[in-house]
């Protein structure tokens, strides 16, 4: 989940290059192969979440409408965004506030899927708030003037903590927040040189074989089932091929259903496309794929990212959301 | 004497090995994070069964090659062209300047934009790290040319192209293999650092999986390959550069008077 969350600074880059980035057109038209099926690239984290991407493709969901899925593993949202704006990928995978931010500066950017959402169960989500083993912090009010990891500074990670840290009465200006992948962070919780971190899947169940635990679910803080990401396009894809962007939501919808009612299959299919290893794979708490995202929830984001004063203006929900 | 220098060079491998042993044995650091050596190699052994894994070693000995090939050979040509046209190195020293400090890694939005995660991203990133090594050393070597060599020469009415054979190549060879073998290491970084960052096919991009993954061992495994992989860069560069130097007294160990 490292870097999902950093395509602030993608969308940062694109405000300048957005208007030539389309110079090569925005891939393939609807018009597609003679055999009826057409080529479209996905930009995805190579992380537990996009696990139904994978498993549609193996169980030929994708295949079924026509569509031949080319997953391209990239190195987070800051390579993803560039990527399907300029057109190299179709389609790409992104945090649901980087989303946000990238509308509020008008990029074209149109989410068209639902990508992965909280479990919707305090406590047991697939992502939290971890201390280390014996870590006199039981609750995140206790979090003012402590330091606290984040894989982004200004993403969906501090503004959800700050949002834990509300609820349980604290003062969420006084968290102090450091910037580091999610992979570092287990050591450095351990090694004491941050006190809390924002860990998701794999790190999580890291933290915990290590003793430490989990003291607030920061995504269900938001809201209990909070679109932590989505699958998007560009606009001008999504103007151009309206019938094969239909094709994909559906295809993608149908993988989200398959993958939330099949676990098993997902740690399976883990193994092929990342590297978690045995011991962990039992021990992760997979997340919920809804075949929709939650508009709901989005909302509440959106407005804490204002709160939080990721946006100069108002990110435009109607046009983002499918 | 190359014996003796082989084997202190292995017994100082094996001593650093021995400390990657010991540290964790130790409790120094904690073995979770930076396991024993002999972890390492265990999850090195299944990484080379692993047909994947030379897929990826493929792809990066791939970015790799092509990419110091371009720097090489737009180098050389570059820096002869700078150096032999009248004024056209005034004219280019302040730009040249400015851009070689300019980080490879930089680059990277740029390459994403224009190439996405493709092999052209790599490529771009280690072109431009590698060019510059190339092309200075190119300048310096034109520069220093023996004029009396060069006067020589035109006195005995050699044309342009001999004199470039027989007079700048031979006195600029050194300078460029010395920029051949610097650009082959910073190809290599390059290369790994750009599928590490940006998520191009290759041991990089094995290497972020495995981070990810929080796969400690084998991430380890696979730093040691690229560790591996500078060795024989270096090696198989300073071999092609005492081969191509073998007449010069550099190489010879001649005794100048």
């Amino acid at each position: 989940m490292r870097r999902l969350f950093a395509g602030l600074a993608a969308g940062f880059l694109l405000l300048s290059t957005a208007a030539c980035g389309s110079s090569d057109g925005s891939g393939t038209s609807d018009a597609g192969a003679s055999d009826g099926t057409t080529k479209v690239k996905v930009g995805v984290i190579p992380i537990l979440d996009v696990a139904p991407v994978y498993l549609g493709q193996k169980q030929g969901f994708y295949a079924e409408r026509g569509l031949e899925l080319e997953l391209v593993p990239a190195q987070g949202g800051a390579a993803i965004v560039p990527g399907v704006v300029s057109g190299q990928f179709q389609f790409g995978f992104s945090n649901t506030t980087s989303l946000l931010v990238a509308q509020s500066k008008n990029l074209p950017v149109k989410a068209v899927a639902n990508g992965v959402a909280s479990t919707a169960e305090d406590g047991a989500d697939f992502a939290g708030i971890t201390v280390k083993k014996g870590s006199p912090l039981t609750s995140p009010r206790q979090l003012g003037g402590r330091k606290v990891a984040v894989n982004t500074l200004n993403n969906i990670c501090d503004t959800s903590i700050r949002e834990s840290v509300r609820k349980d009465g604290g003062d969420p200006s006084k968290v102090e927040f450091v910037e580091m992948p999610f992979d570092q962070m287990p050591a450095a919780l351990d090694g004491g040189r941050v006190d809390a971190a924002c860990t998701p899947e794999p790190a999580l169940a890291t933290v915990k074989a290590a003793g430490g635990k989990s003291i607030a679910s920061n995504f269900y803080d938001v809201s209990p089932d909070l679109t932590v990401a989505m699958y998007f396009t560009s606009r001008q894809y999504a103007q151009k091929n309206p019938e094969l962007v239909k094709r994909f939501r559906e295809a993608t919808a149908e993988s989200l259903k398959y993958a939330d009612s099949h676990p098993e299959e997902v740690r399976r299919i883990l193994t092929t496309y990342t590297k978690i290893p045995d011991t962990l794979l039992a021990k992760l708490t997979l997340p919920r794929w809804p075949a929709e995202p939650d508009r709901a929830s989005i909302e509440r984001l959106a407005q804490l990212a204002q709160q939080d004063g990721l946006f100069k203006q108002s990110p435009d929900l109607d046009e983002l959301l499918p | 004497m190359r014996g003796s220098g082989a084997l202190l060079g292995a017994a100082g491998l094996a001593g650093f090995l021995a400390l990657c042993e010991a540290v964790p044995r130790l409790g120094v650091v904690d073995a979770d994070y930076f396991p024993p050596a002999a972890r390492v190699g265990d999850a090195l052994l299944t990484e080379l069964g692993d047909r994947s894994f030379w897929t990826a070693l493929g792809d990066t000995l791939t970015g790799w090659a092509l990419g110091l090939s371009i720097a090489v050979t737009a180098g050389v040509l570059a820096g002869v062209v700078i150096a032999v046209v009248p004024h056209l190195r005034e004219l280019t020293a302040s730009t040249v300047e400015f851009l070689r400090p300019i980080p490879s890694v930089a680059l990277i939005p740029l390459a994403v934009l224009l190439y996405g995660t493709a092999l052209r991203s790599v490529l771009l990133l280690v072109v431009y790290a590698a060019f510059w090594q190339v092309l200075v050393q190119v300048l310096y070597g034109v520069r220093d040319v023996d004029p009396v060599a060069e006067e020589t020469a035109r006195s005995y009415g050699l044309g342009t192209w001999a004199r470039g054979r027989y007079v700048l190549w031979p006195t600029a060879l050194p300078y460029v293999m010395t920029g051949v073998r610097l650009a082959a290491s910073v190809a290599l970084i390059l290369a790994v650092t750009a599928e590490l960052v940006i998520g191009a096919p290759g041991l990089g991009a094995r290497i972020a999986v495995a981070q990810t993954s929080q796969a400690v061992p084998e991430m380890y495994a696979l730093i040691v390959v690229t560790g591996l992989l500078g060795l024989l860069v270096n090696v198989g560069a300073r071999t092609v550069e005492r081969r191509a130097l073998a007449w010069h007294q550099s190489v010879r160990g001649e005794v100048t008077v």
